[in-house]
């Protein structure tokens, strides 16, 4: 692990992904990689000194000196409409890290992986695909990722590659608010029932990651462990009140 | 939907920047023991209500103030009567 300090990092790309979520991909001098889960601390400096700090998960696999964080356009926010809105390549950005070690999957931890997200609280549960991509693993691995509508998904058309690889991995999506015409799939909010349909049985022992808005996290951890799984295995990331999925 | 404290809840995920800076080594996988419930987690378990200042964070099991941590004019102020103890695990230190 390497020194805690605030770098500056070169924004290299900025790219769209959805209407309000942007990837910015950032080069980080001295970087010394990062663990699927991990994430950085941001700060801006105001002309005035003020700053404000903000913890963005990473969406990348590790990759050298390369780092993307996606990140969500919050209209009250103080940080986000400066992030998804207002940085360009070439700009440069401050941060640190990476921290973390909870919240964290490698393949070498097994499986099977039953992730939980709610809206950006599948950036983290990306990098962890990503990396069981890039080893080739072959970790059973269900992803339930709830959205207000399709519109909405992030990496969407990645996770469809990555599931039509055929290695094990699933996508499921539960689309809260809005569903396309001839919509076949989960159109409520995660509850007990759609887990017990979409997860593992508890006798699996399967590893759960649940990441996203604080409520979501925590009514999904909850009927985690009402179905059976084994609270140690469960493991939360709360994003406080960002979107509303 | 209005918004109240179960909202602004984050759990130890979120200031692990924080502890990381004070402790030099990364909090989120060490382990604390409540003093009042008895409950072990790892400190990425705690349940956190962060402001500006800094933040405070909670037993996940009854709720108990753990840790409370604040930082100004030069200082960082560390409360910790809610531990029983806290274990630094050598892997987890920050490297220097």
């Amino acid at each position: 692990m390497g020194r805690l300090s605030w770098r500056l990092a070169d924004v290299v790309e900025v790219r769209p992904e959805t209407g309000r979520v942007v990837t910015l991909a950032l080069a980080v001098p001295g970087w010394d990689g990062h663990r699927p889960g991990q994430h950085v601390d941001v700060r801006l400096t105001a002309e005035d000194g003020y700053q404000a700090e903000r913890a963005y998960s990473i969406a990348s696999a590790p990759d050298g000196s390369r780092v993307e964080l996606a990140v969500e356009r919050l209209e009250d926010g103080e940080v986000s409409p400066y992030l998804a809105g207002e940085l360009r390549k070439g700009d440069q950005l401050e941060l640190r890290g990476p921290v973390g070690g909870y919240f964290v999957w490698e393949p070498d931890r097994g499986g099977p992986l039953l992730l939980v997200g709610g809206g950006s609280g599948v950036v983290p549960l990306m990098a962890m695909l990503r990396q069981r991509a890039a080893d080739g693993s072959n970790v059973p691995a269900r992803l339930l990722y709830s959205s207000r509508d399709l519109e909405d998904v992030i990496f969407r058309e990645e996770l469809e590659r990555l599931e039509a690889a055929g290695d094990g991995l699933t996508v499921t999506y539960a689309l809260t608010r809005a569903q396309p015409a001839g919509w076949t799939g989960y159109a409520r909010r995660v509850d007990a029932v759609m887990l017990e349909e979409v997860g593992w049985p508890p006798g699996e022992r399967p590893l759960a990651y649940v990441c996203g808005p604080t409520r979501l996290v925590e009514a999904v951890a909850g009927h985690l462990v009402a179905l059976g799984h084994d609270p140690s295995r469960v493991r939360t990331e709360r994003f406080g009140p960002t979107g509303v999925p | 939907m209005t918004m109240d404290e179960t909202d602004l809840r984050l759990d130890g995920n979120g200031v692990a920047g924080m502890l990381a800076e004070v402790f030099g080594f990364e909090m989120t996988v060490c382990w604390g023991c409540c003093a009042g419930c008895g409950a072990s987690n790892q400190l990425g378990a705690m349940l956190v209500y962060a402001h500006g200042m800094g933040a405070v964070a909670c037993c996940p099991a009854c709720g108990q103030h753990l840790l409370r941590i604040a930082r100004g004019e030069g200082r960082w102020w560390l409360d910790l009567r809610g531990l029983a103890w806290l274990q630094l695990d050598e892997q987890a230190r920050m490297a220097g």
